[in-house]
């Protein structure tokens, strides 16, 4: 579906790993075939890294969630009590007071319905339309991404996030719920355990836009040698 | 019409999210849940894109509507129950969230009846009053939500018991109707025929009653039962009375005791015997 376009874009910009295809459903039944539960109890950011530089593609349902926040955030179980007060993260110090915790907690976004998994794949062999593209690319990189998304139709770009919670509710949950990308510089789960680099942040994108951001990226090249 | 839910996010960044959204997809309008103080600046972007813009301030929640489409109007004067929310049911359904209906009508017992079962048909009351000699109800079509916690089923559906048949009209006619009436409110339907209930379920029968006000028996059951509802005969009372399946009218089935004691038992149904 995206095959050449991926390549393109690998070429492009020089990408380590590829783009993921991350899709949230609501039953078994809308598993594509083919798709296997993921074997180990990971969290989401691990999936999607495992997909981007490995290859693996696979769906995970509660399960195999191991981040009860991240699949919490994207409707496949209830958010826990103590993430969704803010509580732990306060316990945690992130914030001074539980009230500045609970604000954050609150903004942070979550899916508007629940889902039975979340399945991934590199967007190159996804056998299935994703609800979101997930980038973990160098802030160069990103700098082009953003400069050929606006290339289309103009104006700026507001990506948000807090420091916790991001490439389930940053880079998949905002994405998918708004329509238009979002970037985000990971969280301490992300970056610990799921390796994302010191040099790396990350962008979710509409998979409507994919297209016209690698054929930007394209014309960049053209007009101006090197990206 | 979409709609985003964007707490935290401070002005001037709500407003360029906002435009982002617009320009990327949301042409027809745009709902933005926000944290109070950062509407400022979304009144311009409105305006820029010829969007009507409408703020409604709650707990801390600041909800701005920007769309261009004007509500939908429809008139239900002179319909008798259930046709009212009928009507508004099958509107509502074919309408995008955060679209808005207003519907009027001469009788204010009708409006008053769909302001109580809206919150179960995917709306919201967004105003009531009236206008040139009529009531009317300002709907909004909103996603429906659905209960995160084990502890509380959803009551989604509804099972109706009818152990009355041909014998009583007006017991036979309100399983039809009332299912009609569920089932346009968004309901799963399932009907159950017991006792002397089964009779209706014979073929020939229930074409034989006809009230002067409705629509053949006959009639509104085969509607009903192709907008969804499933129709269950008890195989005992059907045994009873000599009955087999292939003297039941199409599109209605023989089940056992076990079938109706397990919807019966079934937390999410809600049961209405006739």
């Amino acid at each position: 579906m995206y095959e050449e376009k991926v390549k393109e874009l690998k070429e492009l910009l020089g990408l380590k790993g590829s783009p993921v295809a991350v899709k949230l459903v609501k039953s078994a039944d809308e598993i594509p075939e083919g798709y296997l539960k993921i074997s180990e109890k990971k969290r989401h950011c691990e999936f999607v890294q495992d997909a981007r530089l490995t290859g693996n593609k696979g769906y995970a349902t509660s399960d195999e969630h191991m981040c009860k926040g991240g699949a919490g955030v994207m409707g496949i179980e209830p958010l826990p009590v103590s993430v969704a007060s803010g509580k732990m993260y306060h316990q945690l110090g992130n914030f001074e007071t539980p009230e500045g915790a609970q604000e954050t907690v609150a903004a942070i976004p979550k899916s508007s319905e629940n889902y039975y998994a979340s399945i991934y794949s590199p967007l190159e062999s996804a056998e299935y339309e994703p609800d979101v593209i997930v980038l973990v690319i160098t802030p160069k990189q990103a700098l082009r991404v953003s400069q050929a998304y606006l290339r289309a139709k103009g104006g700026r770009i507001s990506s948000d996030y807090s420091g916790i919670q991001s490439l389930c509710a940053d880079a998949v949950v905002a994405v998918k719920e708004r329509g238009v990308p979002n970037m985000t510089l990971g969280c301490s789960g992300s970056r610990k355990y799921a390796k994302v680099a010191d040099e790396e942040v990350v962008i979710g994108i509409p998979p409507k836009n994919f297209v016209d951001i690698v054929d930007a990226l394209k014309t960049f090249k053209g007009k101006w040698g090197e990206l | 019409m979409k709609t985003v839910q964007a707490l935290g996010i401070k002005a001037p960044n709500s407003a360029i999210l906002a435009e982002n959204i617009i320009k990327n997809g949301a042409d027809d309008g745009l709902i933005l849940t926000l944290s109070p103080g950062s509407e400022e600046g979304l009144e311009n972007i409105a305006e820029k894109y010829g969007f009507a813009f409408e703020m409604e301030n709650s707990d801390k929640q600041v909800v701005v509507r920007m769309t261009k489409s004007q509500a939908v109007e429809l008139d239900v004067t002179g319909e008798t129950c259930p046709g009212p929310i009928i009507l508004v049911g099958d509107k509502l359904s074919s309408m995008a969230t955060g679209e808005r209906l207003k519907v009027k009508s001469k009788s204010s017992e009708a409006i008053e009846d769909i302001a109580i079962s809206i919150p179960e048909m995917s709306g919201k009351v967004v105003e009531k009053g009236t206008d040139d000699n009529k009531s009317y109800i300002l709907l909004e079509k909103v996603e429906k939500t659905t209960s995160t916690s084990t502890a509380v089923a959803n009551r989604d559906k509804v099972l109706v018991a009818q152990s009355n048949g041909i014998g009583n009209a007006e017991r036979a006619y309100a399983t039809f109707i009332f299912s009609k009436a569920a089932l346009s409110m968004g309901k799963k339907v399932t009907i159950f025929l017991l006792m002397d209930g089964v009779s209706i379920a014979k073929k020939g029968n229930a074409k034989k009653v006809k009230h002067p006000a409705f629509d053949r028996l006959d009639k509104l059951m085969i509607e009903v039962i192709e907008m969804g509802a499933k129709v269950y005969v008890c195989e005992l009372s059907a045994e009873f009375r000599g009955m087999k399946q292939d003297d039941l009218v199409k599109g209605t089935s023989l089940a056992g005791a076990a079938t109706y004691i397990t919807l019966l038992s079934d937390p999410t149904y809600a049961v209405v015997n006739f």
